[in-house]
């Protein structure tokens, strides 16, 4: 068996490997001075500088902020976009007044209308959490109006059949039914949350994660700038992991 | 065909109805006094400075700018995503190698680089194509990968024992089979390429749709705001709709061909 192709353990070393001789490479990098501190500071700098950054409450507190803004924006998105592509799904007319937005949203880049909602709702977090919401529906509809146009008929005839009136159709079939392919939408739309905050952060201000960045990149504080980028990356993979976890073990969001 | 072609052209003028509704319901809105008409500009007003733009050199340079960009950006994440995906699913250990980068930086917000790019690269294209460029490129990566890898066995014994070169597999058993995979990468990586290439502009940039949509935003100027960001947003919808349209020409072939009309 050793002597063929490495084992399920022989992979998992060497994944653990590649992700050392990263760090390492950086490491030695930086001190070996081949690129200028300000360009890539050594990651030990980077650590100890996350580490002075989460003493002194900031990164927490920017962190509190920016996933505040993703969660309270997919949170609406989920709202109204569940809502609307069930209503979509089971209505010729509401399908035929949202269809040409959706179609012609769906693709667009929601980042150019930052300044629309700066200019509407301040700089703060409001115009945040509504671009977040903004970006989020799409794929929320989408996924939500194929879920409903992809029930079982006969779960709805029974349903009818029974003389289930319409609020009891929509809780005790439509939305079960639909609910994994709504939590497939929400894990597309959950990077799309943190990347719209983060951004939006970055180009308005406003506090957060991007602010913060921006604010340091701008006066060379490389350290804080790549300390950062470590903790965006570190929610990103845990924030992702934690959906593929609750989609394993909750009945409910299998699909 | 000919003979039908008159109800589809009904058939989209009806779909164009909500639109318009729309449009006059932003008529109204503006009009009503609700809401200050600088902060919400009538369409009346948008159009003429949409005519204005498109009139000018402005948005025509500053779009092919922000084009050039994405497409760059995307180009070279599709090549080498394509290539990063096939090698992962063909070797099982630069898959155990490359695994944990890719699942590592799979979910991280791309534009967050984006600081860090104008560290390395300063301001302008490089930076910009390179945010664009790593946005597209795990997208194509994982579908890439995942469209190699769910090649039927069957298919690679049958052609291993007619006696393919590597050459020949790789051409017409895998890259074929993941083709479908591929182009949804595809798909995904274009939306992409265009936030990355609009986020760096508005960050830091002298150019571009993104810093132009965010100049009129800071000088005012509303209704021209409202006519370039509507540029960008037919920009994006074009640009997805050749590649439906690319996707239903390579995967005819395919069960899961989509006509172009419901996709």
């Amino acid at each position: 068996m050793e002597r063929t192709a490495p084992g399920a353990f022989g992979l998992h070393v060497r994944s653990v490997i590649s992700v050392l001789v990263i760090v390492a490479a950086w490491e030695a990098a930086a001190r070996l001075q081949l690129a200028p501190p300000l360009f890539l500071p050594p990651f030990s700098t980077v650590v100890l500088q996350l580490w002075d950054s989460t003493r002194d409450g900031t990164l927490p507190m920017d962190l509190a902020i920016s996933l505040g803004r993703a969660f309270g924006g997919l949170f609406i998105a989920t709202l109204i976009g569940v809502l609307a592509g069930i209503a979509m799904a089971r209505n010729q007319l509401v399908n035929w007044l949202l269809d040409p937005f959706v179609a012609l949203g769906f693709p667009s880049p929601k980042i150019a209308f930052l300044p629309v909602f700066i200019v509407w709702f301040g700089i703060y977090s409001l115009s945040k959490i509504l671009l977040v919401a903004f970006a989020c529906i799409f794929p929320i509809i989408i996924g939500t109006f194929s879920a409903a146009r992809g029930i079982n008929r006969s779960l709805i005839w029974s349903g009818y059949s029974m003389g289930a009136s319409r609020l009891v159709m929509l809780s005790r079939i439509i939305l079960p039914a639909c609910c994994p392919r709504i939590f497939s939408a929400m894990r597309v739309a959950l990077p799309v949350a943190l990347i719209t905050t983060f951004t939006a952060e970055m180009v308005a201000g406003g506090g957060g994660m991007g602010a913060t960045l921006m604010y340091s990149q701008r006066f060379f504080e490389s350290p804080v700038v790549f300390a950062y980028i470590v903790v965006m990356l570190a929610i990103g993979l845990l924030l992702d992991t934690a959906m593929v976890r609750i989609q394993r073990y909750i009945p409910a969001t299998r699909t | 065909m000919p003979a039908k072609l008159p109800f589809r052209l009904m058939n989209w003028l009806w779909q164009m109805v909500p639109l318009l509704i729309f449009v006059v319901l932003w008529h109204l809105l503006s009009n009503s006094g609700l809401i200050d008409k600088a902060f919400l500009p009538e369409p009346r007003e948008v159009f003429a400075a949409l005519v204005d733009l498109l009139r000018g050199p402005q948005v025509v340079e500053n779009l092919a700018i922000t084009l050039f960009r994405s497409f760059t950006g995307l180009l070279l994440g599709a090549v080498a995503g394509v290539w990063i995906g096939l090698l992962m699913a063909r070797s099982e250990v630069f898959r155990a190698y490359v695994t944990p980068i890719v699942g590592g930086t799979y979910s991280l917000p791309k534009s967050a680089l984006i600081p860090l790019f104008i560290l390395w690269f300063g301001i302008g294209s490089v930076t910009a194509i390179c945010a664009v460029f790593l946005a597209c490129l795990l997208p194509m990566i994982v579908n890439t990968y995942h469209g190699v890898n769910t090649t039927p066995k069957v298919l690679v014994w049958s052609a291993e024992a007619m006696g393919y070169s590597q050459r020949q597999m790789l051409t017409r058993i895998f890259l074929p089979h993941a083709l479908p995979d591929i182009m949804t990468g595809l798909r995904i990586a274009l939306g992409f390429s265009f936030v990355l290439a609009i986020s760096s502009e508005m960050i830091a940039s002298t150019n571009g749709i993104g810093k132009l949509i965010f100049m009129y935003g800071e000088s005012g100027a509303y209704s021209y705001m409202f006519a370039a960001i509507a540029c960008i947003v037919v920009a994006a919808f074009i640009s997805d709709r050749i590649m439906l349209w690319l996707t239903h020409i390579w995967l005819i072939w395919h069960e899961s061909a989509v006509s172009t009309e419901t996709a």
